[in-house]
C-alpha cells in the first residue's frame, strides 16, 4: 500500500505589537512581554487564520501583516485540502464563528491552536497560547479587559482585506 | 500499513489528560476515547482493538450520517478502515478528530469556504461598538473597504478616549498597548479622520491648514505622538521641579531641550525624559550629516527658554550661569541661554535626576559642538526606563565640559534611582494622558508607528507668554519658521493662577533648514 502523503503544517507567529510590547510591557503592563501574538496556520499552500470575520485564508503572508515574525514547524498531516476544508468549514459554523471572537478567550491563537491539533495532534507553543493569561494577570491588563475585548473584534478583521485564496 | 503498526504513539494531545504513559498498550480492554468534532466532543468506550471500519460504523449510528462520510483524524494521519485503534496507537484517553463530510462531496468544499468571507459583514454589524461597516471583508482588497471599516473606529476610539479620560491610567495604557489599536492607528487616512474630527484638532486646523498636512505623513502622527508622550513626562517633572529646579542647570537647559525635542531623524530611539536627552546628546554630537530638523527644535525650544528664564524669576544663578557660559561659545551663546531658560522647567522634579544627568551631557555636547544643536532622534518610543540612565552614563564620561564646575554641580544631582525615575514617568505620563484625550490619542498613534520618521522634527516649549495657536509663524515676538505650527500643548502650571507657563508643542512636518534654529534664535534675541 502507498504510503499517504504528508502535508507540513506550519505557524506562522506574527507579532501584533511590532517590538513595541518587548520594549513597553515592563512599563505598561509591569511584566515582560515579548511580543502580542498573532497565529495562523499553513497548510496546503495557504494561511489560515481565524478574525472577527470568522475563518479565512489567504497565501501564505499575504496578510497585511507581511511576513511573519517566525515560523514553527508544527508537524505534517494526512489531511487532504479536501477534508481540511470540510473541516474549517464545519468549524466555522459552530465554533469559530465571526462574532465567537473574543480577544483574550477566543482568538486566533485558539484557532490556531485547535488546527494544529487536528492537523497534527500537536499544540501550538505555549508562550502563543498563555499571552491572554499573561495580560490578564496583570492589573492593567485586567483592567482594561473590556476595553480590548471591545476592540478585538476590529483586531480580529484587520487582516482580512486580502482575498482569501479559497 | 506494517510501517505503522509498531509506530510509537506520540505524545498525544487530548481534550482531557489521560494519566497514561504512552507507551502502555492496554490491549483488548475497553479504552476511552474521544471524538473531537467541529464544536463538540464526546467519550466512547471501544475496545482497543475496535477495528476503524467499526468504529466508524458506530459514530455514524450516533451522529447520524453515513459511514463514507466520516474522516477520522488522529494525530495527523487518517485513520484507514482496516486498521485496529491499537495499531493506530489510540490508547485510552487519546483524541481522535472526526470530520463529517457532506454528502454533496468536494463540490459544497468550495462552495462553504468562500461563505465564510462574505459572512463577515454580518458579523462585523454585530460588533459591539456599535459600528455598523462592512468593512473587513476579506473578499475586497481595495484600502478603501478597510479605510471606511476603519473610519468608524474613530467613533469608537473617540468613545473611547472620553473614557478614557476618567479611567484609570492603567486602562489607557493597555488601551495604547492595545494591538488592535496599534494597528488601526497605523493607518493614515484613519488617524487622518480620527484627528480631524477631533474638535480641537478641527479648531487647530481651521486656523491653520497647514496642520492637515500634518496627517500626510504617518511619520508625523508617529512623532507627534511620541513627542507627546514624552513631553507628557517631561512637562510632568518640570511642573514638579520648576522651583528647585531653577538653580541648578543654566546648562541642563540643553538637555531639557533635547528632551522635548524630538526631531525626526535616524533610527535613534525617542526615549522618555532622560533618555530622549541622552539621544539628543548624541544626536548633536553627530548631527552633522543630518540634515532634519533638530536644529530647529532645539533652536527653536532654546529660544524659548530665555523667555522662559525671564518669566520665570525664582533663580538668578541661572541666569548668572548662562551668561557666563555666553562668551565661550559665541555660536552657542544663543543656544546656551535659551537653554538655560529652558532648564528650570523641564530639569525640574526631582525624580528627573535622569533629565539633570542627561542635560549635563548635553552640556557637555554643547561645549563641544557648535551650532549644530541638531537633534536627529527620532524612533520607537518608549524605552524602560533602566535604558535611560545607561546612555547618560555613557555620554558623561565621554563628554569633556568646558563648564566643569557646573557640569559637576549637575553631575551630584544625578543620584536619582532608575525606578524612581520610570514610576514617575509612568505615572505622570499617565495622568496627562488622562487630562488630555488628544495626547492620548497622539500617543496611540505613536504606538502604532514603530517606524522611525526621518522628516518631522517636534519640539515643546514652555513659553512665558502665549502664543497664537495654529499659526505656522507665531507673530507674537516668536519668529519661527513657517513650517513650524504651535499647538497648545497645556496652560498647566502648579499653580493655575500662574498664566505665565504655556506650553506649547511645535510640530514641524517637513524637512527642517538647518538654518531655521540660527533664524529662530536671532529672532527672539
Amino acid at each position: 500500500m502507498e504510503p499517504p502523503n504528508l502535508y507540513p503544517v506550519k505557524l506562522y507567529v506574527y507579532d501584533l505589537s511590532k517590538g513595541l510590547a518587548r520594549r513597553l510591557s515592563p512599563i505598561m503592563l509591569g511584566k515582560q512581554l515579548e511580543g502580542i501574538w498573532h497565529t495562523s496556520i499553513v497548510v496546503h499552500k495557504d494561511e489560515f487564520f481565524f478574525g472577527s470575520g470568522g475563518i479565512s485564508s489567504c497565501p501564505p503572508g499575504g496578510t497585511l501583516l507581511g511576513p511573519p515574525d517566525s515560523v514553527v514547524d508544527v508537524g505534517s498531516t494526512e489531511v487532504t485540502e479536501e477534508i481540511f476544508l470540510e473541516y474549517l468549514s464545519s468549524l466555522g459554523e459552530s465554533l469559530f464563528r465571526g462574532e465567537a471572537y473574543n480577544l483574550f478567550e477566543h482568538n486566533c491563537n485558539t484557532f490556531s491552536n485547535e488546527v494544529a491539533q487536528f492537523l497534527t495532534g500537536r499544540k501550538i507553543p505555549s508562550y502563543i497560547t498563555d499571552l491572554p493569561s499573561e495580560v490578564l494577570s496583570t492589573t492593567s491588563g485586567a483592567c482594561s479587559q473590556d476595553h480590548l475585548a471591545l476592540h478585538g473584534h476590529e483586531q480580529g478583521g484587520f487582516e482580512e482585506s486580502k482575498v482569501p485564496s479559497v | 500499513m506494517p510501517h505503522l503498526i509498531s509506530r510509537t504513539p506520540r505524545i498525544a494531545e487530548s481534550g482531557r489528560p489521560s494519566g497514561l504513559p504512552a507507551d502502555k498498550n492496554i490491549s483488548s480492554s475497553v479504552t476511552r476515547v474521544i471524538v473531537k468534532t467541529p464544536g463538540k466532543q464526546e467519550d466512547f468506550m471501544i475496545a482497543d482493538d475496535t477495528l476503524v471500519r467499526q468504529f466508524k460504523e458506530e459514530l455514524s449510528a450516533h451522529f447520524k450520517c453515513q459511514v463514507d462520510q466520516l474522516v477520522l483524524v488522529f494525530m495527523g494521519r487518517l485513520l484507514q478502515d482496516h486498521d485496529t485503534l491499537s495499531q493506530r496507537g489510540i490508547m485510552d484517553g487519546h483524541t481522535i478528530h472526526l470530520v463529517i463530510k457532506s454528502k454533496h462531496g468536494s463540490r459544497s468544499l468550495a462552495q462553504s469556504f468562500p461563505n465564510l468571507p462574505t459572512n463577515e459583514p454580518c458579523h462585523q454589524d454585530r460588533n459591539t461598538t456599535g459600528n455598523s461597516s462592512g468593512v473587513f471583508q476579506p473578499a475586497r482588497v481595495s484600502p478603501t473597504p478597510l479605510e471606511s471599516a476603519l473610519f468608524v473606529e474613530p467613533d469608537a476610539l473617540k468613545v473611547h478616549m472620553q473614557d478614557l479620560e476618567v479611567g484609570s491610567p492603567e486602562c489607557i495604557a493597555q488601551m495604547l498597548e492595545n494591538p488592535t489599536i496599534q494597528q488601526l492607528l497605523s493607518n493614515t487616512d484613519l488617524m487622518r479622520q480620527f484627528f480631524s474630527e477631533h474638535p480641537d484638532m478641527q479648531q487647530l486646523m481651521q486656523q491653520n491648514p497647514e496642520v492637515s498636512h500634518i496627517f500626510d505623513n504617518s511619520e508625523i502622527l508617529w512623532q507627534t505622538v511620541e513627542l507627546a508622550r514624552n513631553l507628557a513626562m517631561i512637562q510632568e517633572i518640570m511642573q514638579i521641579q520648576q522651583p528647585a529646579q531653577n538653580l541648578e542647570n543654566p546648562l541642563n537647559s540643553e538637555s531639557h531641550l533635547g528632551l522635548e525635542t524630538i526631531p525626526g531623524g535616524d533610527n535613534v530611539q525617542t526615549l522618555p525624559m532622560g533618555q530622549s536627552y541622552a539621544d539628543f546628546n548624541d544626536q548633536m554630537v553627530n548631527s552633522s550629516q543630518d540634515p532634519f530638523g533638530g536644529n530647529l527644535l532645539s533652536a527653536l525650544l532654546e529660544g524659548q527658554v530665555p523667555e522662559q528664564i525671564q518669566s520665570s524669576s525664582p533663580s538668578p544663578s541661572p541666569p548668572q550661569e548662562w551668561q557666563d557660559q555666553l562668551p565661550q561659545l559665541p555660536t552657542t551663546q544663543v543656544i546656551y541661554t535659551s537653554s538655560c531658560g529652558l532648564s528650570p522647567i523641564t530639569s525640574a522634579s526631582a525624580t528627573s535626576n535622569k533629565v539633570n544627568h542627561t542635560s549635563r551631557t548635553k552640556t557637555d555636547t554643547m561645549a563641544q559642538s557648535h551650532t549644530c544643536s541638531i537633534q536627529q532622534s527620532a524612533g520607537v518610543p518608549a524605552l524602560p526606563s533602566i535604558e535611560l540612565t545607561q546612555q547618560p552614563q555613557a555620554e558623561d564620561k565621554d563628554a569633556t565640559n568646558s563648564l566643569d564646575s557646573s557640569g559637576q554641580r549637575l553631575e551630584d544631582d544625578f543620584q536619582l534611582s532608575d525606578e524612581q525615575t520610570s514610576s514617575q514617568i509612568t505615572g505622570t505620563m499617565m495622568q496627562l494622558l488622562l487630562n488630555n484625550p488628544y495626547l492620548a490619542a497622539q500617543m496611540m498613534m505613536f504606538m502604532s508607528m514603530p517606524q522611525v520618521p526621518k522628516i518631522f522634527s517636534a519640539s515643546k516649549w514652555t513659553l512665558s507668554r502665549p502664543l497664537e495657536l495654529g499659526t505656522t509663524t507665531p507673530t507674537c515676538r516668536y519668529l519661527l519658521p513657517q513650517r513650524w505650527t504651535p499647538a497648545l500643548l497645556s496652560t498647566s502650571s502648579r499653580d493655575p493662577r500662574d498664566s505665565n507657563h504655556h506650553t506649547y508643542l511645535f510640530t514641524c512636518y517637513l524637512p527642517a533648514d538647518p538654518f531655521d534654529h540660527l533664524i529662530c534664535l536671532f529672532h527672539l534675541f
